[in-house]
């Protein structure tokens, strides 16, 4: 059994649909990828996933339970971490709010979990009473991964992590993915960086046009001629 | 009357309104709407407080605690028969639906509680201070003798004491970070797992208390009428609009700007112009807006 399944999923916004007959599955551990060109509607995955896109049909299981259609608030309590792509962190709040936010939803936060936050990402032990719109697009994306890893979830959803960084930046965000899945946790993550990502990811999937067109290995994909010559650039 | 003195009316009137423009500014940042019905919130809680005090009788500051706590009950019961079910629709209908209650809530309350004004029984102790040599520029005396009162004190002091438990709630408390929160993003704030109804009906909880204290210490230095909250209601929201709508600490000090200018043009006018005083309080709004939209603790202004 797979930890996060997709099955024969329908989805959009309101009337508009965006996704049909998406299948997709990401194994305990595993790092999965999703690429595709501009408007394949990757992103939508992860939005009907955590629940803000509409469900239109098709089953989403966690841990073989079907919960499709259930709104974020009830996603994120299943150990489902979800960082959106922009407007990922509160501007007006501090770091240490944001992240206590983060694990709104824990009874009470484990001894430590914030100081491993902050040990992962440095850069924002040393300005925890600032504003969160006071911090540059990298330092931002490492405080939306954080809030998400205040809840050590047991599968991490990205949603292009490496949009809009400055590109030496991209890099360092990569190898912070691959530092988080090394420590234990399922990432499934959307990309535009097609190349990078799946050469660091186990598996990945090409979404164009609503639809799945190839699911395999990354390094597979990465060497497959037709990938190469229409989701590539050759 | 000397400048001094006036600061101090200004002082007492910027109090008030802080702390209904504080409830006010949170409806509007979290639940985003204009709440015109707010000022009979206020009248609510000043009769409730009222019927606390004469018919029961308790003493005042218990009749404080019920009008806040009324204050409460009405207002999540309102938002729950009015708000709630249009929620999604927008500002504008919610604004308009605000305007009508407000307009039905106002008569009913003349309806029940007559036309005539009531007044709190209270004993005031004043304390004068008349040794304060006077410091005069032209016809306007910059010191002046003075008196403050026992009321006057406890409007400020529970002003002060409002702001230090905001500041608390707001900053130290999960309800009120994801307030802010909600304020920010709603849709972040739903992906952290914040139940953004519930926070939403502790806002108009929270307001409505406001409201309560609010009405109930304006009664208290004037009187008690179906007009008393909605007398303010444009004081109230300029003082929002003024601070930075949806800032809480805005709201404070933009209330005390207008409770000052009110109180200092009144001096500054002559007898014949004092009607006056409270457009001045308007013309200092235009001119804050015109320099700076978002106000003075505003960081940018809430997309609708």
């Amino acid at each position: 059994m797979s930890l996060l399944e997709v099955e024969n999923l329908d989805a959009g916004y309101g009337d508009l649909q965006v996704l049909s007959n998406v299948d997709l599955h990401v194994d305990d551990g595993e790092y999965v990828t999703i690429v595709g060109p501009n408007g394949a509607g990757k992103s939508t995955v992860m939005k009907t996933i955590v629940g803000i896109a509409t469900h239109l049909g098709g089953e989403i299981r966690y841990r073989g339970t079907d919960f499709a259609g259930a709104p974020p608030e009830e996603v994120v309590r299943k150990g489902i971490g979800y960082v959106p792509q922009s407007d990922n962190v509160f501007p007006t709040l501090t770091i240490e709010e944001n992240l206590r936010l983060g694990a709104y939803v824990l009874d009470e936060v484990p001894e430590g979990r914030k100081r491993d936050v902050y040990d992962r990402f440095p850069a924002l032990a040393d300005r925890t009473d600032e504003d969160a719109g006071s911090l540059s697009g990298g330092q931002r994306q490492m405080l939306a991964m954080g809030c998400a890893l205040m809840l050590d979830p047991d599968v991490l959803l990205l949603d292009e992590p490496s949009a809009g960084l400055a590109p030496d930046l991209v890099d360092e965000m990569f190898d912070r993915v691959d530092e988080i899945n090394d420590a234990g946790t399922t990432v499934l993550m959307v990309e535009q960086n097609a190349k990078e990502a799946l050469r660091r990811c186990d598996r990945g999937y090409v979404l164009a046009g609503g639809e799945n067109r190839y699911e395999d290995d990354g390094d597979a994909l990465l060497g497959d001629e037709e990938v190469r010559q229409q989701f590539l650039g050759g | 009357m000397g400048l001094l003195q006036e600061a101090i009316f200004g002082l007492v009137t910027g109090s008030y309104i802080a702390i209904a423009a504080i409830g006010f500014t949170l409806i509007y940042g979290i639940v985003n709407m204009i709440n015109f019905a707010y000022g009979e919130y206020l009248t609510l809680g000043a009769f409730i407080g009222l019927v606390a005090a004469t018919a029961l009788p308790v003493p005042l500051p218990v009749a404080v605690l019920v009008a806040m706590i009324g204050g409460g009950i009405v207002s999540i019961v309102l938002a729950r028969g009015f708000f709630t079910p249009i929620n999604d629709t927008g500002p504008v209908p919610m604004l308009l639906t605000s305007i009508g209650l407000g307009i039905a809530l106002r008569n009913a309350i003349r309806l029940v509680g007559g036309r005539s004004a009531r007044y709190f029984d209270t004993e005031t102790a004043t304390f004068r201070f008349d040794a304060v040599p006077s410091l005069s520029i032209g016809p306007i005396d910059l010191l002046g003798g003075f008196f403050i009162t026992s009321e006057h004190l406890i409007v400020i002091g529970a002003a002060a004491a409002v702001f230090v438990a905001i500041h608390g709630l707001l900053t130290r408390t999960d309800v009120g970070i994801a307030m802010r929160a909600m304020g920010d993003d709603e849709s972040l704030a739903r992906v952290r797992g914040i139940d953004t109804q519930l926070i939403r009906d502790s806002v108009w909880i929270l307001a409505g208390v406001l409201a309560g204290l609010a009405g109930v210490l304006m009664a208290i230095q004037t009187n008690v009428s179906a007009d008393t909250g909605f007398s303010h209601i444009l004081q109230i929201l300029s003082a929002a609009i003024l601070g930075g709508a949806g800032s809480p600490y805005g709201a404070i000090l933009g209330a005390y700007v207008i409770g000052l200018v009110l109180a200092v043009s009144t001096a500054f006018l002559p007898s014949s112009m004092t009607g006056l005083s409270s457009a001045v309080a308007f013309v200092i709004l235009i001119g804050v807006l015109l320099v700076k939209p978002s106000g003075i603790a505003g960081t940018e202004v809430r997309e609708a």
